[in-house]
């Protein structure tokens, strides 16, 4: 296998993996905290049984999230020397914000999983705080590092060695603001849609109970609220990427040419060879109208690049696609939930419900993915965009196809080892 | 002061930490691998109690050290990936299993046959780290991974990490994080009112402790004889460091005839602390030696200040964070004993 091949599938599948558990390291604590909360105004043993046997799993997922996080802070050099070497100093300060933020989630999910019986409930409580603000915070700051790479700034080149440097200006970059909501957002719909998920599969296997609800209730609410939010935060993002990664943007709708009144394409598969988008539906100056409020504006097409500085633009697309596809599907469930809510002061029933929450965890985590996906293929065939080619920044060592073969055997490995445990705790 | 001196002082200590808490967590493991046929469920039992609320906490050092190589001395960070591609794998290696083989052993696994199988993986995984993170350590400091002062690499991919030091280096990484288990094991076995098992552990960090000494010797000697550079900065200002060593070594021994596991516990940290800090001051000002120094590999000093900057805010809320832990799980629990 080719080394770059290797080595991006390296990371597609190392980076993949850590994001699901770094989701729960994010979403889960909120969950915990609200559980346990409620236990606290309304000395109802449930809530707290449930915050319990949720910090169990939590512990696992957290471990399982560190250390596939570990991986990844040692690939970017393994595996990117040139990148690291080059732009380490710029990119070094979310890093180590990042790294003050883990330390701080890793110590009180030490405190909070081992003191359940000798804290006071209150202190118990509290000592969830900071899991929950340490952990979202951590995915801010190594978010804004890849929204540098989306969107360098703040440094300052001279014979390919960086002379001057902002941290702070590079961490602060016009993706960041974006990327960091959605991110979070996400994070909150895996979470979230994911634990209901559970109890929804739970239920319809039979195995019905108030706490079952309760659990599955809870987890709910925060998929639906982040829903729209994400929506909305996703809208941003777009508008964003189509000002300032125009041949990203023009990918993930599959705009080969530059063209005023661009049409929104919903589906469809873009064909390199012959640069056209085919079988889409389209809306006639929907594109121009979401990236720019003027259904005649000029939206860029990938013809604005030569085709070798192109991104594989039917995977952007697809991805793209599958995003907005599993979001739409996420956000009206949101709705129905949100409305049933309001209109009959209760959860909505029936089988059909129950299934449609069973797979929204799937979808949620689809989603996650496929964001990916645009974020990062989206920005090839550049690592840094527009100044280092993902080609130059690869290492030379030889065997990346070999680790990579090893890494799919230890991730599958792992994968099927973490469903056993969580299976085994949620039998308990 | 230039702040990458002040840089590199807190990336020693950063990694003095990870070999004092980290360390002592792989060391754990490495009982666990020597003694697996023997082990019995009381002495598996106090490991993992003793391990699993830190555990977590005591990996990150190595993070933060990374990063703030990474941050403050890029080709450094470039160079090493480089050079050592193999070693640093098989360590990751080391360092995932270990962590999940915990994780899994202590969070989920009730029948007999998960906790076996999980229990192996943690004990193997968490003796391969160390050994290969040491193995690291020792071709770094021998001074032979011909990484060129841009980070350039010209030895050999698969290789080139093979020395003399370096393999000295990883059984003595494996073996200072025994000892270091040890003796920590040894007042949290007294802690928790085991006489049996404090006995079984007091034994076992006299004589790690022992063989460490006479190791230790040993190194020096190798040092002397395959990494000329190093031996001189060891004669010229690591020298304190070593009798540092040598005397909370000797201390920590006497400690732990006497029965006083506190001080013996103590006297460890200080003998293994002295080891990490005497190779930092050895090799200075070199990072990797002989071409990649500090002043030549670091990021714009404007950059280091930054980074100064946040790591000293961010230790306003880590270090009372640290305290709560280590006062909460490794302080005096009359309540609980």
């Amino acid at each position: 296998m080719e080394p770059l091949l290797a080595a991006r599938l390296q990371m597609t599948l190392t980076l993949g993996f850590h994001i699901v558990f770094a989701c729960f390291g994010v979403g889960l604590p909120v969950l915990l905290l609200v559980a346990e909360g409620r236990y606290l105004r309304t000395r109802d043993e449930g809530w707290r049984t449930l915050a319990r046997r949720w910090s169990k799993s939590f512990g696992v997922l957290f471990a399982v999230g560190a250390v596939s996080g570990t991986v990844l802070s040692f690939e970017l050099g393994l595996l990117w020397p040139d990148f690291m070497g080059t732009f380490g100093s710029v990119i070094g300060l979310p890093f180590t914000l990042e790294a003050f933020a883990f330390f701080i989630e890793a110590i009180f999910v030490g405190i909070y999983i081992y003191t359940w019986d000798r804290l006071s409930p209150r202190a118990h409580w509290l000592s969830a705080f900071p899991i929950a603000a340490a952990g979202i915070a951590s995915a801010a700051f190594v978010v804004t590092a890849n929204a540098w790479m989306n969107c360098p700034q703040g440094f300052l080149l001279v014979g390919g060695k960086v002379v001057y440097a902002e941290p702070l200006r590079a961490m602060l970059n016009p993706a960041s603001g974006p990327q960091v909501v959605h991110m979070i957002l996400a994070a909150g719909l895996v979470a979230g849609f994911g634990i209901a998920s559970v109890y929804a599969v739970g239920i319809l296997r039979g195995n019905d109970s108030p706490h079952r609800r309760r659990a599955l209730a809870l987890g709910l609410a925060m998929g639906a609220i982040c829903a729209p939010l994400q929506a909305i935060s996703g809208d941003w993002a777009a508008r964003v990427v189509a000002r300032t990664q125009p041949v990203k943007f023009a990918a993930m709708e599959g705009q080969f040419r530059t063209q005023a009144g661009a049409p929104l394409r919903i589906g469809g598969l873009p064909d390199s060879e012959t640069e056209t988008t085919r079988f889409a539906l389209e809306i006639p100056g929907g594109l121009s109208w979401l990236a720019r409020g003027d259904p005649d504006a000029v939206v860029e097409g990938l013809d604005r690049v030569p085709r070798t500085d192109r991104p594989p633009v039917a995977v952007v697309h697809l991805a793209f696609q599958a995003m907005v596809g599993a979001g739409v599907a996420l956000l009206a469930l949101s709705v129905w939930v949100g409305g049933t809510l309001v209109l009959r002061k209760r959860l909505p029933q029936g089988r059909f419900f129950l299934w449609w929450v069973a797979l929204a965890g799937p979808l949620a985590a689809l989603a996650l993915e496929a964001g990916w996906v645009v974020t990062e293929v989206g920005r090839q065939p550049w690592i840094v965009q527009g100044i280092l080619r993902t080609r130059n920044a690869v290492t030379d060592s030889p065997g990346v196809g070999w680790v990579f073969a090893a890494a799919l055997a230890i991730y599958a490995a792992l994968t099927a080892a973490t469903i056993i445990a969580l299976r085994h705790l949620a039998r308990k | 002061m230039e702040p990458e001196i002040l840089l590199i002082g807190v990336m020693t200590a950063g990694v003095t930490l990870y070999a004092l808490m980290g360390g002592a967590d792989f060391g754990a493991g490495v009982w666990e691998f020597n003694t697996a046929l023997r082990a019995g469920e009381k002495e598996r039992a106090l490991i993992y109690r003793a391990i699993g609320p830190v555990w977590e906490a005591n990996h990150v050092w190595l993070i933060f050290v990374l990063v703030a190589l990474f941050s403050g001395f890029p080709p450094a960070f470039a160079g090493l990936s480089r050079a050592l591609w193999v070693p640093l794998l098989l360590a990751l290696l080391g360092i995932v299993f270990r962590g999940v083989g915990f994780a899994f052993r202590s969070y989920a696994a009730d029948s007999v046959r998960l906790k076996t199988v999980w229990g192996a993986v943690f004990a193997l995984a968490s003796t391969a780290a160390p050994f290969f993170l040491g193995a690291c350590v020792g071709a770094i400091a021998s001074g032979r991974l011909g990484v060129s002062s841009d980070g350039a690499y010209s030895g050999d991919h698969l290789t080139g990490w093979i020395n003399p030091v370096s393999i000295f280096c990883a059984f003595y990484g494996v073996g200072i994080c025994a000892y270091l288990a040890a003796a920590y094991m040894t007042r949290e076995a007294r802690n928790e009112g085991e006489a049996a098992l404090t006995e079984v552990w007091r034994r076992r960090a006299l004589v790690t402790g022992l063989w460490m000494g006479l190791l230790s010797a040993a190194g020096l000697a190798i040092i002397a004889t395959s990494a000329q550079e190093l031996w001189e900065g060891f004669k010229d200002r690591a020298w304190p460091a070593v009798f540092t060593s040598f005397g909370a070594g000797t201390f920590s021994i006497i400690a732990l005839w006497r029965r006083r596991f506190t001080g013996a516990a103590l006297g460890a940290a200080v003998t293994v602390g002295a080891v990490v800090v005497g190779w930092g001051l050895a090799q200075y000002p070199a990072l990797i030696p002989p071409e990649i120094t500090l002043h030549g590999a670091r990021a714009p000093r404007e950059v280091l200040w930054t980074f100064l900057g946040v790591i000293g805010i961010g230790s306003l809320l880590l270090i009372p964070s640290l305290v709560l832990l280590l006062v909460l799980f490794k302080g005096k629990r009359p309540d609980d004993a």
